[in-house]
């Protein structure tokens, strides 16, 4: 399992090494008086990310990274709060331009409470509600980001 | 010498304009906070307050988030004396000590000394700072854009290399951050690079997007995964924050030891607080005239193991604003992502800072002083009030900091894509942190790596493509090699048996 993780970091890490290099010998090579151009650093990372991603490879296929001590090693990974954590973001970017800001902000923090083991879905649901209106004037009035509504029209 | 004083007198008056005084309360009150809070940091702090630069003059804006920076740190001690549970990888030390101290029922004096450290250590590295800061400036007009490449790349390798546990991983980040950098239009040939032909590409991946992944979702989807219960800590009891005479007698030589070893530290881009709070450590251990009280020996917990490493804690900070305002060079993600919120404002920090935005500047620095007479004021007599906030129960504090991380991803474009973008980002942080690879490297690569392509680009115009540039002039060559030497320290402190983390 282990393994099979740290060889897939390296793949990814070579991946994009590769995409990177594909982009690089795209781009126009005209270099001007500094004898480089826009490719050049491009290509510069490309070979950075190959060749940090073959030692990692090699680190991963050879007894496995370094100097690295696995801290959750025998714990058992509690995918089921991961997939509340993971549905409530979902459904925040679900729900924010069709049901409004409270409504989405407070399906966020239940789901999230939820994941965190938490039981108390009505006490949840009130505190997200009620946290949701010193956040929204927070950011609209004092940081002046735009915000969608608070409440939509058919609520 | 008497100009920097008249200049920053000149600070003060703007410092303390009631609008500003209340932006570096708001600053001050927040990093304290955000240090308390586990899961919640400077950086992604800091990176969600950035659009606070729209509104707000630069002098307030900028005020308020030093004033987190700087906070933090105060912060950070409380967590680690009461809980055991350091906030901030920079209180790990003191987490040592002031834990053990809190045990035994002297958790009151622990949390004394940490903020009236921090605050002599502020203090002393803010005059530091003042007068060291014109000096770089200074001197820094004479660097062209070979120096500057020549330092950026020190900052890279120090950044990446000497914190973490292994300098490969802290690379594998960097060279992540550097692509993600890439992403949009190439600064000097005005050429899109990576963008797929998505028009939204071409301004660059925000970075906050990547912050707040990273640091937000990545800490909050990690730790739902193993540790969703949280720790049973227990809390040590809040006691008088009284010192006894022998308690100041033994705090002050560690408090100037703390600043003598931090300062230096943070004016240096050597990365992070980690090793002069380390440093001090260990000074303090060997030079204690009661070695048998530090933890190590089994002991009561020593009152100069908390105050020295608070000490430098606190100095590093305020040294670390010294290349980020002369050189506008970052040493922790939280500094990189200050430079963008001068940018925002279409300043570069940098030497001519101090010529073109000269009023800006010292007022930052004035508002420094003031800063740590509020922290001093919010960490001592109130301790108790922050102490209450480790009261949150951890499903909805994690709740509310995604609730406030998405609010802000999302209000930068109104995109629920992006949503979605920033849960991927805090998957990939998830694997990185499972798999212990650096996150401040990322930030700062893809801060730091389009400036640096631009001072590249400059450097081999005027050299007319002539590499051997960087090794030709002697400011140039000097932080060559010493980038050089540098990647020998984490096999060096490997050698020696320390084991780094890094700051975020």
């Amino acid at each position: 399992m282990q393994k099979r993780w740290q060889v897939g970091i390296a793949i990814f890490i070579l991946l994009l090494a590769v995409v990177y290099g594909v982009g690089a010998s795209q781009m126009p090579s005209e270099t001007g008086y500094a004898g480089i151009g826009a490719a050049f650093v491009p290509t510069v990372i490309t070979f950075f990310l190959a060749a940090v991603g073959a030692l990692l490879m090699w680190q991963a296929l050879s007894g496995g990274f370094r100097n690295f001590t696995d801290s959750v090693a025998g714990l058992a990974a509690d995918n089921l709060g991961a997939l509340w954590v993971t549905g409530g973001i979902m459904l925040m970017a679900l729900l924010i331009t069709k049901a409004g800001f409270v409504v989405a902000a407070t399906a966020l923090f239940v789901c999230v409470a939820r994941g965190f083991g938490s039981k108390t879905v009505l006490r949840d649901a009130i505190t997200g509600a009620v946290l949701v209106f010193p956040v929204f004037w927070l950011f609209t009035l004092v940081l002046d980001v735009n915000l969608p509504r608070l409440f939509n029209d058919w609520l | 010498m008497m100009e920097t004083w008249t200049l920053l007198l000149g600070g003060f008056g703007t410092a303390l304009q009631p609008m500003n005084l209340m932006w570096a309360f708001v600053g001050c009150a927040l990093g304290t906070a955000i240090g308390v809070l586990p899961g919640i940091g400077p950086a992604l702090t800091v990176a969600m307050l950035l659009p606070v630069t729209a509104k707000v003059d630069p002098a307030g804006a900028l005020i308020m988030l030093c004033g987190v920076y700087y906070g933090a740190a105060y912060g950070g001690s409380t967590t680690s004396i009461l809980m055991n549970t350091p906030g901030e990888s920079a209180s790990i030390m003191t987490a040592l000590e002031g834990n053990t101290m809190a045990k035994n029922g002297r958790a009151g004096p622990a949390l004394a000394t940490a903020a009236i450290g921090s605050f002599i250590a502020g203090t002393i590295g803010v005059i530091l700072l003042t007068l060291f800061a014109p000096l770089v400036a200074d001197l820094a007009l004479k660097f062209g854009p070979a120096e500057f490449f020549s330092l950026m790349v020190l900052a890279f390798v120090t950044v990446s290399s000497v914190l973490g546990a292994s300098m490969l991983r802290g690379m594998v980040s960097l060279a992540l951050g550097l692509a993600i950098g890439l992403v949009g239009m190439d600064s000097i040939a005005g050429i899109p690079r990576y963008t797929a032909g998505v028009p939204e590409l071409i301004d660059g991946i925000e970075f906050v997007l990547v912050a707040v992944g990273l640091f937000a979702v990545g800490e909050a989807l990690y730790s739902v995964l193993y540790d969703p219960k949280g720790e049973n800590t227990q809390r040590n009891k809040l006691t008088s924050i009284w010192m006894t005479k022998d308690d100041w007698k033994r705090s002050w030589p560690a408090w100037l030891r703390g600043t003598a070893i931090g300062f230096p530290f943070g004016s240096v881009p050597a990365g992070g607080a980690e090793i002069p709070t380390f440093l001090s450590y260990s000074a303090e251990r060997k030079l204690s005239k009661h070695p048998k009280e530090f933890s190590g020996e089994g002991g009561r917990g020593a009152i100069e193991g908390v105050a020295g490493p608070e000490a430098a804690n606190n100095a590093t900070s305020a040294g670390a604003l010294v290349p980020l305002l002369t050189l506008g060079i970052p040493t922790s993600a939280t500094a990189a992502i200050l430079i963008a919120a001068f940018q925002n404002y279409n300043i570069q920090p940098g030497p001519l800072l101090f010529q073109t935005s000269g009023p800006l500047v010292w007022g930052l620095i004035a508002s420094l002083y003031v800063g740590n007479v509020m922290l001093l004021v919010l960490n001592l007599p109130l301790v108790g009030m922050w102490a209450r906030l480790l009261t949150i129960p951890k499903p909805q504090l994690y709740a509310g900091i995604l609730v406030f991380a998405s609010i802000g991803v999302y209000g930068m474009r109104q995109s629920a894509f992006d949503l979605v973008l920033m849960y991927v980002i805090g998957v990939i942080g998830v694997i990185m942190r499972r798999f212990d690879f650096p996150v401040a490297p990322v930030i700062v690569g893809m801060i730091l790596g389009p400036m640096s392509e631009k001072q590249l680009r400059n450097a081999l115009s005027i050299a007319q493509g002539d590499w051997l540039i960087f090794f030709k002039q002697p400011i140039a060559c000097t932080f060559m090699v010493i980038t050089i030497a540098v990647m020998f320290i984490p096999i060096i402190l490997r050698k020696r048996g320390v084991r780094l983390s890094e700051d975020d």
